[in-house]
């Protein structure tokens, strides 16, 4: 492939908004979306679908608390199988959203402004998908609870050596975070709302919402002062979440979990996941809600190119896990290595090498970059080859560890691939209705951004 | 007050009352009532008034009282410990009695929570025991408690009651009696019940032309009315010929304690026997050998002509032997010469008689006789003369119309017969039968009479052991169900109903005794679990002059050989409906639920076998379908396959699973069946297994060493940044010897019944969700068709370093002052991370609600000082912290610390051949302390630095192919 140079700067900045776009434009095309609610035929079919499966889950979730544990795959050696990979599977998912607002933010990279809010909501609604598994994975999730430190009666107190311990807080801080910051950033956005709405019910609704917001001057500067301030809380937290989950495996002494590596790749392998479901989900949107001129290719091109950066931490993520492997002689981790590879679970291993060593590499060219169906499948795979990651992760560690003789396999069941569905299904629910009813897209920020550029040019 | 509540009279007037009583009698107000608080108003019947209700309520308390919630036998029984005056609510009664195991006796202690039999254990008095037991002795609890079983006489027409079983069978009395019996026969099984033989001799005198006829699907331990014994304990060179003697034979632990004398490291020495085992198919004794060689039925007759020509200093020629065969007749017949006459040898029952003969020259040629081999009188009616003879007499009696009334006592033929046999065809034209069984099996539904069969622990009797020694067995617990035992069974057919199986026994043994203070005598026997000075004396053994008679091989034919043998867990078939022992992994190919023709990996390579695939197994005119295990280890040209499985009326638990090896069995050829056609159907079938991998894959685990270099590298101290564990008083520790470990699983099974452990059943086993918190791990070395075989049992290690409890967010799982590492059962939310953090896998979780449900009887097995674990719960091996906790109780309120050898796990005290030791780490003189100085102590997985507190010894095994020093 030959290298190939960015264009100049100002050619950039054209290409994040299409040309003629105004502040009327931008707000108009960005409201009518939940205030006149097009396309009535794709929103009902795609809601419908996720809602069925948000029943699905809720049947699994049901049976799961009448019956136990047992309806899942999970068995003695392999005591986590997919909850636990889907959880690390959405939180990774969810790391997309702070990172492109509070990072990219506070980096000044502006071309996030269109992709922020929609990102962020889908953080959102991947880390409530992500809650979920923790607790319906507990033999008794009752008492979910005794995680939490709470002044319990008879003096117990949660165990703090523990990473699962480290995760509530992670987590739990991560979730509080992100919805203030995501609410936060729509407060102008409601207010726009309620003075277009064209029911007095609606505008009630998104009057309520807006927490009385009317524009005045001492609003923006103390808006933009919590904006930041937020966006620098979020920041470290994009990296403290996903190192704690990967310490939930780096800090047990099983061969394949015990790893220093884990952290960080954990981290990389969370953004690029993360990039990946937005271009999984931007891509169809924008093509049906007609919003190429706001989600431009230069959009879809710099989150591709992300993408690579990050998948490429993620392969050196790989080898060194196998080299450190060779290096440290030890039998044990040598052959979880092995095995991987040509062990019982050897087509996972390979599946997830092609989707997430071979497939990002299409993207070096820039003809296929550009072309939104390849970027299409490639996000996918990559969507895929996360899951798997996981998948391979936490089975084949556990399936075969020290002693041969309590070797097993594990068998997922139809409600270990309910629940995963499920869990997609209440992801993209969510996502239904945040389209239906909240404004996809900063309409704030787009309007500076066009106002900014209508300045400078 | 004074004035007495009326329930009688309704109120005059409706429209007014006088009391809230009265009104609570109307219709109306009570409908209010139930429709308000429906479950006060079951509580308050109206019929009942306040006054009568206390005085109920006072009666039913102190008759509660009376009671408890205890069946206590109304015969007097005499605790083995604990007098029953004495009986304290919750502290547990022993009761010494007697368990069969294949027609002899095993003594046995019962322990009795509140009138509740709870569990089994050797009687270390019994000298068929010494305190230790098999898997199928501590699982047999299980089988009183057993839902299955029946609980009232049926007859064929429907329904029956005993009054109704003894009108009938009145009127057959007297028939009889006026033709002297003519046309009545009796089956039982062999037995070696004084009291039984007795009241069949009774029978005879009584019914002069009445036939007794025996029928067992199991070898005989005997030949002509003498039993072999022999001394492992003096024998320097062992051969077993197709034998599993330290598993499976009456005198297995008697055999196995001596054995393992004979292979443990103690203070740095170990005076090894040299140990030889000649067999088909693998056995849990033959896999103990120094040197093992597998050998079709064939090949062993051409292997054991050779070593008698290589005994007499004849070379056996190359060309008849393979090297393998070559090297194992030299070392063999070099040992045996050198070693002479400390010299066993033992053909296992199930082979063919000139196999027996031959073992039996081979200990005359040594001059073993007298020393290391002795001979007992049989102690089983085998080779009575009153029988009649067999199952295969009874059929040609039954053919020719000589039977008119059948009685079968505790037996199954319509299941376990030979299939050329048909006895089911035979049985259904007998005009009256009756099947006296535990449960309604295959041959209770062809009888006239199903008649339910009291458990052994609910009724007198007596045995005797295989060395003679006798035990009274003493009930534990009134009769759960209407039943009656076999001795109530056989004198109802000469007197009237009414004699209680107590006098019978009672009666016998007041005969068999000549002195005056008879009471005494039974009371101490009743105490001890044996008739004190019982023990048969030694005879003369058979007349064998120690030439060896020459083995004739079968005309060589090339298809192979059907060997039949008993199952591993449930026998003929007769512990089928026991979960426990379904559930137990067969030693060697750890299959549970299930039995499975064993084929060679040579044989399966040969026709593309993989393990689980469906073979059709033809032979002569019989036929079955069974699915094939691939087993190292296996000779080839033999397939080998278990009884026991494949019934159709075992119960709940034992019907339907696994293929039915009587199909193929024929009275001709009851365990090996040449000119077997084996055919791959193409099916698959869903072959389960506790353990899947079997390679240690070239890491430390099981450590072998020679006996002349007993040692392994010391334990080495691992650096740590964190401070040692500092213990406060006791340190619990434990220690298995993998030299003497015989991975005979009895102490999975001890540990189950203690523990409340639970059945998770074939589905869920197949899930990788079985509950044992010891298991036997089985790893194969080397060629697979003749592995080397190690056996190691894993408990929880309770590591000083604990994995597990480091990750748990909660802290179900933490670190006691002894060294325990407990689990909290109350605090655990179920996160799993301890299990998948622990390097031993020893830890199991409650996938779903395991409980019994609270009227299930087998409730009534468990231990109340166990907690039961429910669903969602982490749960593992505790080192028996209940037993700990009552030793504990007992040393404090004696004022004394916990004595050496107090307490004794369950896994413990049920192996045969000590091989675990618990105890005090902190007291350098503990038995457990001295052994794990011994120089083959290690560590498993050392370098992990987990530190546990349970440590091995390695395994003392002669090197493979090594000759004779």
């Amino acid at each position: 492939m030959k290298p190939e140079i960015d264009p100049p700067r100002d050619h950039l900045d054209e290409a994040l908004i299409a040309p003629g776009q105004t502040l009327e434009s931008v707000t108009r095309t960005i409201s009518d979306i939940p205030l006149k609610h097009p396309y009535p035929r794709f929103w009902w079919t795609g809601f419908l679908v996720a809602f069925a499966l948000v029943m699905l889950l809720l049947t699994s979730i049901a049976w799961l608390f009448t019956r136990g544990i047992g309806i899942w795959g999970v068995n003695v050696p392999v005591a986590w199988g997919f909850a636990i990979v889907n959880f690390v599977w959405w939180i990774g998912i969810g790391h997309a959203g702070t990172f492109i607002s509070a990072i990219l933010l506070l980096l000044h990279q502006t071309w996030r402004t269109s992709i922020n809010r929609f990102t962020e909501a889908m953080t959102l609604f991947a880390v409530a998908c992500a809650g979920l598994f923790p607790i319906l994975h507990l033999g008794r999730p009752q008492f979910f609870f005794w995680l939490l430190p709470y002044p319990d009666s008879m003096g117990l107190w949660p165990q703090f050596r523990s990473p699962l311990e480290w995760d509530v807080f992670a987590v739990g801080t991560y979730a509080t975070v992100s919805v203030i910051f995501w609410y936060v950033g729509l407060l102008p956005d409601l207010a726009t709302m309620r003075d277009r709405a064209v029911t007095r019910f609606k505008a009630r609704i998104y009057g309520l919402f807006s927490l009385g917001w009317r524009g005045d001057a001492r609003h923006w500067v103390h808006y933009q002062k919590l904006y930041i301030l937020l966006a620098g809380l979020a920041a470290p937290l994009v990296v403290s979440v996903h190192t704690i989950v990967g310490l939930d495996f780096a800090i047990a002494i099983l061969p394949g979990w015990h790893s220093t590596i884990f952290p960080p790749y954990f981290v990389a392998g969370a953004i690029f996941s993360g990039f990946s479901m937005v271009l999984t989900l931007i891509i169809p949107l924008r093509a049906i809600y007609k919003l190429q001129g706001l989600i431009t290719a230069r959009h879809l091109d710099l989150m591709a190119k992300v993408m690579m950066a990050t998948g490429w931490i993620v392969i050196y993520g790989y080898l060194e896990e196998f080299f450190n492997a060779w290096r440290s002689g030890d039998i044990f981790e040598r052959f979880v290595d092995v095995n991987r590879a040509i062990g019982p679970y050897a087509g996972y291993f390979w599946v997830l090498m092609a989707c997430n060593v071979i497939a990002p590499q299409f993207l070096w060219s820039r003809r296929l970059r550009s072309n939104v169906v390849v970027l299409f499948v490639v996000a996918l795979m990559v969507n895929v080859g996360m899951w798997i990651e996981r998948f391979v992760i936490v089975v084949t560690s556990l399936h075969r560890d020290f002693l041969p003789s309590s070797w097993g396999m594990f068998h997922a069941t139809f409600w270990d691939y309910a629940t995963l569905a499920g869990s997609v299904g209440l992801f993209l629910a969510l996502l239904f209705l945040f389209l239906r009813f909240l404004p996809a897209i900063s309409m704030t920020e787009m309007r500076g951004f066009v106002a900014k550029k209508g300045t400078d040019s | 007050m004074e004035s007495p509540h009326q329930p009688t009279a309704a109120p005059a007037t409706p429209d007014f009352w006088r009391s809230l009583d009265e009104r609570a009698l109307t219709p109306e107000f009570h409908e209010r009532l139930v429709r308000e608080f429906p479950f006060v108003a079951t509580l308050a019947p109206s019929e009942l008034d306040r006054r009568h209700f206390v005085k109920l309520m006072g009666a039913s308390i102190a008759l509660a009282g009376m009671t408890g919630c205890v069946r206590r036998s109304v015969d007097k029984i005499v605790p083995y410990v604990v007098a029953p005056e004495t009986a304290i609510p919750g502290r547990p009664d022993y009761y010494a009695t007697a368990m069969t195991v294949e027609g002899f006796a095993r003594g046995i202690v019962v322990d009795s929570h509140e009138g509740r039999p709870t569990k089994i254990e050797g009687n270390p008095d019994h000298p068929e025991s010494l305190g230790a037991t098999d898997a199928i002795t501590q699982a047999a609890i299980l089988s009183l408690y057993d839902p299955d079983r029946s609980r009232g006489p049926r007859s064929k027409a429907g329904t029956g009651d005993w009054a109704a079983f003894e009108s009938e069978w009145a009127k057959h009395q007297g028939a009889l009696l006026t033709a002297q019996g003519e046309g009545l026969a009796l089956l039982i099984e062999p037995t070696s019940s004084p009291s039984l033989r007795r009241e069949l001799q009774r029978i005879l005198e009584h019914f002069p032309k009445a036939r007794w006829y025996q029928h067992t699907p199991l070898a005989a331990y005997e030949t002509g009315g003498v039993q072999a014994d022999y001394d492992f304990a003096q024998a320097d060179v062992i051969l077993t010929i197709g034998s599993d003697c330290l598993y499976r034979h009456p005198a297995a632990l008697r055999y196995s304690r001596a054995f393992a004398g004979r292979r443990r490291v103690e203070n740095g020495r170990v005076r090894m026997n040299r140990f030889y085992a000649l067999e088909s198919t693998p056995t849990v004794t033959g896999t103990l050998a120094d040197f093992r060689l597998p050998a079709s039925p064939a090949r062993m007759r051409v292997v054991l002509n050779a070593i008698a020509l290589a005994i007499a200093h004849n070379p056996p020629s190359a060309g008849d032997l393979s090297p393998a065969e070559m090297n194992f007749v030299r070392a063999l017949a070099d040992d045996l010469r050198q070693h002479a006459p400390a010299v066993v040898c033992i053909a296992g029952a199930e082979e063919d008689a000139d196999i027996q003969r031959w073992a039996l020259a081979l200990n005359a040629h040594s001059g073993a006789g007298g020393k290391t081999v002795r001979f007992l009188a049989s102690q089983r009616s085998d080779s009575d003369r009153a029988s009649a003879g067999d199952l295969t007499a009874l059929g040609g009696a039954m053919r020719r119309g000589e039977v008119t009334r059948l009685f079968i006592l505790g037996s199954n033929p319509v299941y376990t017969a030979p299939a050329d046999l048909d006895f089911a065809g035979l049985l259904s034209k007998i005009a009256f039968s009756v099947h006296h069984g535990s449960h309604a099996d295959e041959t209770a539904a062809l009888c006239t009479w199903h008649l339910p069969e009291s458990h052994w622990l609910e009724t007198w009797g007596d045995l005797r052991a295989y060395d003679g020694t006798a035990t009274i067995l003493q009930p534990l617990i009134e009769r759960l169900f209407d039943t009656r035992s076999s001795l109530e069974i056989l004198r109802l057919l000469t007197a009237p109903p009414g004699t209680q199986a107590y006098d019978m026994v009672h009666e016998t043994w007041q005969h068999e005794s000549s002195g005056s203070d008879f009471d005494v005598h039974w009371s101490r026997w009743l105490n001890a679990g044996v008739v004190d000075g019982s023990a048969a004396p030694a005879i003369a053994g058979p007349a064998v002059d120690g030439s060896f008679p020459v083995l004739t091989p079968p005309t060589t034919e090339a298809s192979p050989v059907l060997i039949l043998q008993p199952d591993a867990t449930i026998l003929d078939g007769r512990w089928a409906n026991n979960a426990w022992l379904q559930e137990l992994p067969k030693p060697l190919t750890q299959l549970v639920w299930d039995n499975a023709a064993l084929v060679s990996p040579a044989f399966a390579s040969r026709l593309g076998i993989a393990s689980g695939d469906l073979l059709a197994l033809s032979v002569g005119l019989q036929t079955l379908d069974a699915a094939a295990w691939i087993m190292p280890g296996q000779a080839d040209d033999c397939i080998t396959l278990s009884l026991g499985y494949g019934r159709t009326a075992a119960g709940s638990v034992g019907t339907g699973r696994g293929f039915d090896a009587y199909r193929l069995r024929t009275t001709e050829a009851l365990w090996r069946r040449s000119g077997l056609q084996v055919r791959k159907i193409g099916g698959r079938y869903a072959l389960v297994t506790t353990q899947q991998h079997f390679s240690m894959e070239g890491r430390d685990l099981v450590r072998v060493v020679p006996p002349d270099a007993l040692s392994v590298p010391p334990p080495v101290a691992n650096p740590t940044l964190y401070p040692a564990w500092k213990s406060s008083g006791y340190a619990w520790g434990m220690s298995i010897d993998l030299s003497t470990c015989l991975g005979c699983n009895a102490c999975i099974v001890a540990c189950q019944a203690e523990n409340n452990i639970a059945v998770v059943g074939k589905d869920q086993v197949a899930r990788g969700r079985q509950m044992h918190w010891i298991r036997v791990d089985t790893y194969f070395e080397g060629d697979p068709a003749n592995p080397r075989v190690v056996h190691q049992p894993v408990p929880c290690m309770q590591c000083e370093n604990a994995p597990c409890e480091l990750v748990c967010p909660v802290g179900a799982t933490t670190h006691s002052s002894e060294g325990l590492n407990d689990m909290v059962y109350n605090r655990c939310v179920g996160t799993r991370y301890c299990s998948n953090n622990c390097p031993y896998k020893v830890r199991r979780f409650n996938f779903f609600d395991l409980r019994p449900s609270p009227d299930a009887l087998s409730i009534l097995q468990q231990n109340p000082n166990v907690t039961v674990r429910e669903r969602g719960v982490m749960e593992k091996c505790t080192y028996c912290v209940q037993r700990i906790n009552a030793a504990r109780i007992t040393a404090e309120k004696e004022d004394r610390p916990i004595r050496d050898g107090e307490i004794k796990t369950a896994c413990q005290q049920a192996c045969p051949a000590e091989a675990i030791v618990f105890g005090n780490l902190a007291d350098p003189e503990s038995k457990v302390s001295r052994r794990k100085r011994e120089p083959t102590n290690y560590l498993l997985l050392e370098d992990l630095n987990t530190r546990p507190r349970t440590t091995y010894l390695a395994k003392v095994r002669h090197p493979a192919g090594g000759t004779a020093s």
